[in-house]
């Protein structure tokens, strides 16, 4: 193995770390993300859409609330421009996940197409396992490490998505729920094995429990925007009373 | 006008209508953090939002379920995420055993409410 220095992007790549990320989100998390998006395939399918572009979606989206919301939108004939706004909104998660990921990553040692393929692969699945897993790998192993998990949950999803196009009349109708199901349960245990303190609890809690009223109070668009905000910014400074020395603009 | 052959269109229409309104998210964050050291507060911050936000997708999705989930009634909903809530906090934040309770309780209330 080399040792520092060196500005190579091959010198920052391990395959064994590669595998042993594939190994690991073969573990559980892909066939969970997998088995939550076998229910694109019959959406694709009555939207009209082949078998190729239902799994190519899979690969090009890799975001399960926002595949449902685009074949179910074409379904209903929704027109285009408000279904990408939509689309969009419904994506914003993605932009405080992946930022969160990024200090755990050795961002500058690689190039920028493999910067943003980090950013791609970036689900509910592989950044809330990502924030448990990456901590105890050493820090030079980690982007080899996140990219063969990240591939091994989208690989997966991918067969699994053709599969659901291929069997969508052969789903009974309580299994189908349990596979859409699977969103919400695996979202919760993923964010809550991370919880190590009050002040995450506090983000969850205010995530699940303001939901509703906020929902009901200004519409289903900009609530989870105000949710974020408000909910993530109470839990951030109950994190500095709990750690006084730290300030946002003070280092 | 040129007209496309459906493959392509449907293609070009997934990538501007679902993938780019998806990605700009992303491609976004590597951008702005870029422009931050790896030690700065905002990431914490940063963080906490997105759990909280996260937190937020599992209320919406189970208030306003989509496709077939509708079919399992409230009470089902709730009660399969707060029981494999428990049991998952249980077994040690098991995440297999929280979600095997949670998908038993969903599907049971389907069955049980099916007419």
């Amino acid at each position: 193995m080399q040792k520092g220095g060196s500005n190579h992007t091959l010198s920052h790549w391990f395959p064994a770390f590669f595998i042993k990320g594939v190994r690991d989100s073969l573990g559980l998390p892909a066939w969970v993300v997998g088995a939550s998006l076998v229910g694109v395939g019959p959406l694709a399918q009555s939207a009209g859409y082949s078998i190729d572009l239902a799994i190519a979606s899979t690969l090009l989206v890799w975001a399960g609330p926002a595949q449902v919301l685009f074949f179910s939108g074409i379904s209903a004939g929704m027109a285009l421009p408000a279904l990408a706004f939509v689309i969009g909104l419904s994506s914003m998660r993605f932009l405080p996940m992946t930022m969160a990921l990024i200090p755990l990553l050795p961002m500058k040692d690689h190039s920028l197409p493999v910067q943003l393929t980090i950013g791609h692969m970036a689900s509910v699945t592989v950044w809330a396992e990502s924030l448990r897993r990456l901590p105890s790998i050493d820090e030079r192993h980690r982007v080899s490490y996140y990219l063969g998990f990240g591939a091994g949950c989208i690989g997966l999803s991918m067969i699994s998505t053709g599969l659901g196009f291929m069997l969508s009349s052969a789903v009974p109708q309580a299994f189908g729920a349990g596979l859409l199901f699977l969103t919400p349960i695996f979202f919760t245990c993923s964010i809550a094995a991370g919880a190590r303190n009050a002040a995450d609890w506090l983000a969850i809690a205010s995530g699940l429990f303001l939901e509703p009223v906020l929902s009901a109070w200004m519409g289903p668009e900009f609530d989870l925007l105000i949710l974020g905000l408000v909910g993530g910014t109470a839990a951030y400074l109950l994190k500095r009373r709990l750690k006084p020395h730290q300030g946002l603009f003070s280092s | 006008m040129m007209t496309l052959p459906m493959g392509i269109e449907h293609f070009l229409t997934m990538l501007l209508v679902a993938a780019l309104p998806t990605g700009i998210w992303r491609i976004g964050a590597v951008f702005l953090a870029r422009r931050l050291s790896n030690q700065s507060e905002v990431f914490e911050w940063v963080r906490f939002v997105a759990t909280a936000l996260l937190a937020g997708v599992v209320a919406k999705l189970l208030a306003n379920p989509s496709g077939v989930l509708a079919l399992a009634p409230l009470w089902g909903r709730m009660g399969a995420i707060t029981l494999g809530f428990i049991a998952f906090m249980l077994c040690k934040r098991s995440v297999f055993v929280g979600v095997i309770v949670g998908e038993v309780i969903v599907i049971t209330s389907v069955y049980m409410t099916a007419p």
